[in-house]
């Protein structure tokens, strides 16, 4: 087993934690893993990325090769598609896509979006509302990490302990925050995952997807079906996309639901 | 499985406690700067007695180091690779003297110039003072050679180059630690001839450190590490070395067994193992990370016709950044791999670089400053140096033009003065000021030189991650008055938006007045407030322990 990933974000964002949490899981699970990290100059408010290799033999190079990574995870729309030629054509992203305004010349968002959205394997979540809607907005880099987690050779569980010891001397509340942001991170990923399976298109997948507030769990298999329903129709999630756009704040699934 | 998760330049620094180091010495410099930090790090949280600290600058560093072996006891000193340009001096001598008790130099070279302003390969250094090089490949290595450092650099009484790269300090894998080792006992040399190097005395050291390179080749040639491994006559032939080893394997997998390969970890070069390799192959490829150092020596600079070499000379690899897999492959026929690709990336992507953080006291000075001399009309020339404020060059500031290397600010600005460039500004952080820019303060304050030096103080080294200033706030200006600067030409600014036309009115008048000032732009950090905060708090607590101990 090999599997390569890059974690992508501006410092500050903790690109660096997610790696921690990640090695430290990897090492619980008996794997080999190499993780290359950004220091020094970069880390004032540049793009700053992370190489997380995980093995189960030891693990030669700190570099990810061109078209080797299995997941791409970042932390802002436009860092995620700063590395896309290190992802497999098969591989996944996983992307906030809040973006980090602190460029003068930060291209339109709308066409980012687009660019991120055309790819196939896309889980587009907005990790920094869901994060602030768990208790914290610094989670927003562990919401991130939720979503990316079942895409992972990792249990759930594993990567769970690790935030848990990190942030444990934070206090109670902080070890919480981060875990639900973990695990509405991870719902939106499985429901995306679901609706993509059922044959709903990309960017209509990652314009619904990244309104929606996600609860602490997965959503229930009935409620996903019935979305992937709803969105079948080019007309009738054009109407949803809408719909979706028009609330600004994150909707909860329930209350659309009754809607 | 493996004891502790480690970055390259952690597991130098375990090494180096767990082979029993009386002291270390550092100047912060990336990628070099978490070896210090986690020898002080480790050394506070149990309590060991690992003596040390950040020093001035990479000389005093080393002349330190070199104290500890001359008492008989283990010393590591770690530094970038421009910084051991500025330890050349004692470097180059105390491969002359040799060692005592061992001394193991850490030089974290910049392939790519992540941060820093050259790629210049520390290889060369240790071949210029004729002193063993060892280059880990591994996190495991870093720490494992850090140990065997200290044990050859004891016993050929040689100080020995650990060479890292950017991509291993700054990696972390898993590290076996192996049973630590006691410090040495102090023991003075004791012979005085040894470490005064007047002509009489160097002469012989000289012969000595010639007569070592027998012992150092022997080691050379037979370090397991550096294998060689034939596979059939006239193969290709591969020599690898360093971090390089690591890409060579994943660009050739299970091809590696077509050719002849021998990998170098430790220098002087094992050229009886060159030469074997040389007569069973057709022709050889040298990869190498860095300068092509190996490949200048085996090809002659091409001038060796018995078999083609080939590598960064000859264009079959880049002649400049980082090696990578994909670097490597196509020295052998091989696809890159193709990646995902997305239709309208190219109109969207946009560099990131770093910039100065918000409220930063450096944003406010170059906005006063550039108000200032946009008055003077266009040409005026700022010099910088190197820190955070060496991003006064970028948007939105554009306020620097120059960034050579640490402390240059000063002299340029003499130079630019004495060629007729008026006004001839610079600034300089309090950081490099006291690493070096003391020196060049001096020579224009004795001929009250027609420069304005702007110390940008905010009372921390920041670009490395927040170690402590070796002088800030009034010490700055009794450091600048102790080397001849007039007290009224000396000024003091807050850099905010608040006090803005303040500092642009002092500005004014010095730039009004003909001969050298200084003026201080003093406001904390912002991002290492909390930082600052504590080692003022130690700094006070040193003091007033000195006076009760006086």
């Amino acid at each position: 087993m090999n599997f390569d990933l890059v974690i992508a974000g501006v410092g500050g964002q903790g690109v660096l934690t997610i790696a921690a949490v990640l090695d430290r899981a990897a090492h619980e699970q008996g794997l080999y893993f190499k993780q290359s990290e950004v220091h020094g100059m970069a880390q004032r408010g540049g793009a700053v990325s992370a190489f997380v290799r995980l093995s189960d033999r030891p693990v030669a190079s700190d570099l990810i090769a061109r078209g080797s990574a299995s997941l791409l995870l970042s932390v802002e729309p436009l860092e995620a598609l700063r590395y896309t030629q290190l992802l497999k054509p098969d591989g996944w992203i996983v992307s906030d896509i809040t973006p980090m305004l602190n460029l003068s010349d930060y291209p339109d968002l709308a066409k980012v979006h687009q660019v991120l959205f055309s790819a196939p394997r896309l889980v587009a979540l907005d990790a920094t509302r869901l994060a602030h809607k768990a208790g914290t907005i610094k989670a927003q880099n562990i919401a991130a990490l939720g979503a990316a987690a079942m895409h992972l050779p990792l249990p759930m569980e594993a990567i769970e302990k690790q935030i848990r010891a990190l942030f444990e001397r934070k206090g109670e509340r902080i070890v919480n925050a981060n875990l639900h942001a973990f695990r509405k991170g991870d719902a939106a990923s499985r429901f995306t995952v679901a609706l993509l399976a059922a044959g709903i298109d990309g960017d209509t997948v990652a314009r619904v997807v990244s309104h929606i507030h996600f609860p602490p769990h997965p959503v229930s298999a009935e409620v996903t079906a019935e979305w992937a329903q709803r969105l079948r129709a080019p007309d009738d999630a054009a109407h949803w996309i809408a719909q979706f756009a028009q609330q600004g704040e994150l909707a909860r699934l329930e209350t659309l639901v009754a809607a | 499985m493996s004891d502790l998760i480690l970055l390259g330049d952690e597991a130098v620094a375990r090494g180096a406690i767990d082979a029993g180091i009386t002291a270390a010495y550092a100047y912060p410099g990336t990628p070099s700067t978490e070896i210090y930090q986690s020898i002080e790090d480790h050394a506070r949280r149990h309590k060991l007695p690992i003596r040390g600290f950040w020093s001035t600058n990479e000389k005093v560093a080393l002349e330190e180091g070199v104290g500890v072996s001359y008492a008989g006891c283990r010393a590591l000193v770690a530094m970038k690779h421009v910084g051991l340009n500025v330890a050349a001096d004692p470097f180059m001598n105390v491969a002359i003297s040799g060692v005592h008790g061992g001394l193991v130099i850490v030089v974290a070279d910049d392939p790519s110039m992540h941060s820093s302003q050259n790629e210049q390969d520390s290889r060369y250094f240790a071949d210029f003072a004729m002193v063993p090089c060892l280059e880990p490949a591994n996190q495991q290595q870093c720490y494992d050679f850090t140990r065997e450092a200290f044990e050859l650099s004891e016993r050929l009484k040689v100080p020995v180059l650990l060479r890292l790269v950017t991509r291993l300090a700054h990696s972390r894998a898993q590290v076996k630690l192996a049973p630590s080792r006691a410090p040495n006992v102090p023991q003075y040399v004791e012979e005085a001839a040894r470490f005064t190097l007047i002509p009489v005395n160097a002469r012989r050291a000289y012969a000595q450190l010639i007569d070592k390179q027998g012992p150092l080749q022997a080691y050379s040639e037979a370090h397991p590490v550096n294998a060689l491994t034939l596979n059939g006559q006239g193969k290709t032939g591969i020599l690898v070395s360093g971090l390089a080893w690591n890409y060579l394997n994943e660009a050739l997998g299970d091809t590696m067994g077509n050719y002849n390969v021998l990998r170098i970890a430790t220098y002087p070069l094992p050229v009886k193992k060159i030469r074997q390799l040389l007569d069973a192959s057709s022709d050889v490829l040298v990869v190498e990370e860095g300068y092509p150092f190996i490949e200048r020596y085996v090809s002659a600079l091409g001038l060796m016709t018995e078999r083609r070499i080939r590598g960064k000379l000859t264009g079959d690899l880049p002649r400049m950044g980082e090696l990578s897999q994909d670097a490597i492959r196509p020295c052998f026929g091989l696809p890159v791999q193709p990646a995902l690709q997305l239709a309208g990336l190219s109109d969207v992507l946009v560099g990131r670089p770093p910039r100065l953080c918000d409220k930063c006291p450096h944003s406010d000075a170059y906005i006063a400053i550039k108000e200032v001399i946009a008055e003077l009309g266009a040409g005026v020339r700022v010099m910088g140096d190197i820190g955070c404020y060496s991003l006064g060059y970028l948007e939105p500031h554009q306020a620097i033009h120059s960034c050579l290397c640490m402390g240059s600010s000063i002299g340029m600005a003499i130079g630019a003065a004495h060629a007729g460039m008026t006004p001839s500004l610079c600034v300089i952080g309090d950081g490099t000021f006291t690493h070096s820019g003391m020196a060049p303060l001096l020579d224009a304050a004795r001929e009250n030189a027609n420069i304005k030096v702007f110390i940008l103080d905010n009372s921390i080294v920041a670009m490395t991650g927040g170690q402590p200033t070796m002088a800030t706030d009034e010490e700055v200006v009794d450091l600048v008055a102790g080397l001849g600067v007039a007290r009224k030409h000396i000024r003091i600014v807050e850099p905010t938006a608040h006090k803005k036309h303040q500092t642009i009115a002092t500005i004014r008048e010095e730039l009004a007045y003909q001969g050298l000032s200084v003026i201080v732009a003093r406001r904390a950090c912002v991002t290492y407030a909390k930082e600052i905060k504590e080692l003022k708090e130690i700094k006070a607590h040193k003091i007033d322990v000195a006076v009760v101990s006086a």
